[in-house]
């Protein structure tokens, strides 16, 4: 009979007002602590923006993004298999330049999702109860974000090369002589996720409505660019040049390029012609990227959602 | 009736933040317009900046798809989001009326917010200088490919809860980047249609921009997209189960 | 009408001629959910209430009855006519949602007038202007809606779906978080539209709403009908149901020989050192025991009943 075990009111004085012991026992036992806190809310972030835990609808949109992100590297193993190995359409330094829309998209998905609905469901008061600072929060999110973004910038590139390295006769040689490849691939689609991410989260983190947060981060990464574009090209004057600074797309481009080594003389984007160091590019970029941490940093400072 | 309800939702769509954000993206084109006075040294055809630089980059693909696509969405999305569906459509009304009078104010909307972007940009920079039909030619076409984008969006979100990322797919990888691979995408893609009407229109030479779609079939297509979505709208309306949407 | 309770699977009962709105055989279901499972029966001018639990599908029921749903089988009729994909229906109909929406940045006033010039009335102004002051938010009628407290936004509501004085309201929990005074308002303004002739049916989880409103009433569990038909004998139903009790007194044993003697109690076991008693007469029962303790000089520190939650009523009409 365990039921009414739990709903014995234990009546002190019948006639002053008494608190009654319903049976409600406090958690004596271990608690796990900020560290545990943090990485729970990673991974929860992390499953709500891949549509984990929610219908197939939500998981749609992001593998749809990664499918047509890597399509890229499958072309080129696929030209590479079947015409020539030495055909390269689709090299490491540039695969950026293609899919940057799909990253902007994919950012644009994701992040409402990760930032938004604690915002929704006005539960961000209840997460600054708890053993998690408002730091914490702000960083675990970032995390969230930052792995996600990593698995379309970064599957994709090693999909290509490691697809390469299996598709010539002898890997060993492969590695051997591309490696001075893979380091690259790692630092930039690290550094273009950790960017995009920083900047994507900083604006869906100002509204709880998907739709302005989803459409701010489209004009934050696609109308930057475009604009940039017809500065730097078209008007082609030093002050409007400097606005390709302002286009974090472009600054992906550059320092994809400088840690490529790529020759500016050998492109014909406008971002490599623009007259800058490839190396402002990089700087610019952390530059940027810690802005936006810190944006999101603030943001949580106030709790309204 | 219809008025009402479309004054009702302009309202709705008006009085809130989405606004300024349409509004500030509706001046980037005039600030890149003001700079080009500033910066050219006469040499540059203005003519060719404005038209393929400005309003086919900037103001077709960006403004009027992203302005399209935050009126046309919440048109509609946003009763159902808040809740204030019921009011519509527990009403002895028609529901092409409602479905009509949510395009009529998404339309409203849009084009109301690039049109006046487009005559702003084009005044500033074709001033003095030939301007060979510029301006009007891609303002009715604005407004023709804001109409397509309304009715097509109000459909989308009739059909689907996430309409928006649905139809910012639609924009952006498929009309931005299919139609580049498989050009007979076009004669499916909004931006493809509203670029061909302007090109029709439009007095500048060839050189200056090109359009993938010729005048007459992009009217007929886009004519095509609005009438066969808006019925289509209306058809689902009218077996809407409110309860499971709102 | 006696209060019968109605079995899945038995014939729907006779339908009143002066019936409003009929259900008949009506289920709905989504995936695997089933969330009104073969319900029959129907609304008669008056007040009549929907009681049952959370997630009992009273608001599923509701929205079928609204058109806002399409039954999975059975027919929903309002005037002889399903209610779905029938706008005309409105007319005649004012739903009043759970959901707590208005347009925030219309004024009261504009928000009813705007109900009103939807539903196609030739004086909206007056409509209006009655609609306003039978709900007593004239005073209050030209702020916007967004400034309303949570009552007067459900008075709101009520105004604008009775601007057009339809004959049937349909009202979705309409007393959940409103303060006592609220509440009585708002009873008496349904009273008073139950007593013009108005078909009224409203929704809730508590019995004392429906003690003081609902002339007939119906119950439904898990989506199941329960019960049906007048307040009062239902009422008597469950309250004349086998009772169970705990008590905890100074000599248990003694107690459970004494009190087994009394003819209100059918059996006493010991459990766990407590006395559980089973009764079917519990006025009598309450009245019985202390009287027991007095005489075998007894004394009882606890006694409480085991079943009175509204959850165990229900399962209690479903089981019979």
């Amino acid at each position: 009979m365990a039921i009414w075990q739990a709903r014995a009111p234990r009546m002190t004085e019948p006639a002053a007002g008494s608190i009654y012991d319903l049976g409600y026992r406090r958690y004596e036992g271990v608690r796990a602590g900020r560290r545990r806190a943090w990485w729970a809310l990673y991974f929860d972030s992390l499953r709500a923006a891949f549509g984990l835990g929610r219908g197939a609808a939500a998981k749609i949109a992001p593998a749809i993004l990664i499918g047509l992100a890597l399509m890229p590297a499958i072309v080129q193993l696929a030209i590479g298999a079947l015409v020539s190995a030495d055909v390269e359409l689709i090299t490491h330094d540039d695969y950026y330049n293609l899919v940057k829309f799909l990253l902007a998209l994919y950012c644009a998905v994701l992040a409402p999702d990760i930032v938004g609905r604690d915002q929704r469901s006005r539960s961000l008061v209840l997460y600054f109860a708890r053993a998690i600072s408002r730091v914490d929060y702000a960083l675990a999110k970032y995390a969230a974000m930052f792995t996600a973004m990593l698995a379309i910038t970064l599957v994709p590139q090693l999909l290509l090369f490691f697809g390469n390295a299996l598709a010539t006769p002898d890997f060993q040689d492969y590695l051997k002589e591309d490696w001075d490849q893979f380091l690259p691939i790692v630092a930039t689609s690290a550094l273009g996720a950790a960017l995009i991410s920083s900047v994507g989260l900083a604006i869906a983190a100002q509204t709880p409505r998907r739709a302005f947060a989803t459409v701010g981060i489209i004009i934050a990464f696609v109308f930057t660019f475009v604009l940039a574009g017809l500065m730097v090209s078209e008007l082609a004057s030093d002050i409007t040049r400097v606005t390709i600074f302002a286009s974090p797309f472009s600054l992906i481009e550059g320092f994809t390029a400088w840690i490529f080594r790529v020759a500016p003389s050998d492109s014909d984007s406008f971002v490599l012609r623009a007259g800058y160091p490839l190396a402002a590019y990089a700087a610019a970029g952390v530059a940027v990227t810690v802005a936006g941490l810190g944006l999101l940093v603030l943001r949580y400072q106030r709790v309204e959602a | 009736m219809t008025v009402l309800i479309v004054s009702l939702t302009l309202r709705q769509l008006l009085g809130q933040r989405r606004t300024w954000l349409l509004v500030l993206l509706a001046l980037a084109p005039v600030l890149l317009a003001v700079t080009f006075r500033f910066t050219t040294d006469g040499t540059r055809d203005a003519r060719e900046f404005v038209a393929d630089g400005v309003m086919r980059n900037v103001m077709v693909n960006l403004v009027l798809a992203l302005a399209a696509l935050i009126f046309g969405t919440a048109a509609l999305g946003q009763e159902f989001e808040d809740g204030t569906a019921p009011y519509l459509f527990a009403k002895p009304l028609a529901r092409w009326r409602i479905a009509l009078a949510k395009v009529l104010a998404a339309w409203l909307g849009t084009a109301g917010v690039v049109g006046v972007s487009v005559i702003a940009t084009g005044l500033i920079a074709l001033a003095g200088g030939p301007m060979d039909l510029i301006i009007p030619a891609f303002v009715v076409a604005m407004a023709l490919g804001a109409l397509a984008y309304a009715s097509l969006f109000v459909c989308l979100s009739v059909l689907f809860d996430r309409a928006l990322i649905i139809g910012l797919i639609y924009v952006f990888i498929w009309e931005a980047l299919i139609t580049n691979l498989a050009p007979g995408a076009a004669y499916l893609s909004v931006r493809a249609y509203t670029i061909g009407i302007a090109r029709a229109l439009a007095d500048t030479p060839a050189s200056t921009f090109s359009a993938q779609l010729s005048g007459p079939a992009s009217f007929a297509a886009l004519a095509l997209v609005v009438v066969l979505t808006s019925a289509y709208a209306t058809y689902r309306l009218g077996s809407l189960e409110l309860a499971r949407r709102v | 009408m006696t209060a019968t309770p109605v079995r899945g699977a038995a014939a729907p009962p006779p339908v009143p001629r002066d019936a409003v709105i009929e259900l008949r055989a009506v289920s709905h279901w989504y995936g695997n959910v089933v969330a009104v499972n073969d319900v029959s029966f129907a609304l008669r001018p008056g007040i009549t209430g929907l009681l049952g639990p959370n997630g009992a599908g009273k608001s599923t029921l509701l929205h079928l009855i609204a058109g806002f749903l399409r039954p999975s089988a059975g027919t929903v009729d309002a005037f002889g006519e399903p209610t779905w994909r029938h706008p005309e229906l409105y007319r005649r109909v004012g739903i009043v949602q759970e959901r707590e929406a208005v347009y925030r940045s219309l004024s009261g006033r504009e928000f009813v007038r705007l109900n009103a010039r939807l539903h196609g009335l030739d004086d909206a102004d007056a409509a209006t202007t009655r609609a306003i002051a039978r709900v007593d938010l004239a005073a209050a009628a030209d702020r916007p809606t967004g400034t309303y407290s949570k009552g007067m936004k459900q008075r709101i509501k009520i105004a604008a779906a009775t601007v057009h004085d339809p004959e049937v309201l349909l009202l979705d929990e309409p007393f959940s978080g409103a303060d006592p005074r609220q509440r009585l308002q708002m009873m008496e303004m349904l009273r008073e539209m139950g007593a013009e002739g108005r078909t009224i049916l409203f929704s809730s989880h508590i019995l004392e709403e429906m003690e003081r409103l609902g002339e007939r009433v119906l119950v439904i569990v898990t989506g199941r009908l329960a019960a049906s038909g007048d307040f009062r004998a239902i009422r008597r139903l469950m309250t004349d149901r086998p009772h169970s009790f705990a008590i905890q007194s100074s000599n248990n044993r003694a107690f459970a020989q004494a009190l087994l003697a009394e003819p209100a109690v059918r059996g006493v076991e010991l459990v766990d050192g407590r006395l559980v008693v089973r009764t079917d007469d519990f006025g009598r029962f309450t009245v019985a025991a202390p009287r027991v303790a007095r005489d075998a000089a007894i004394t009882i520190s606890e006694l409480y009943p085991l079943d009175e939650s509204l959850e165990s009523v229900f399962e209690y009409l479903v089981a019979r």
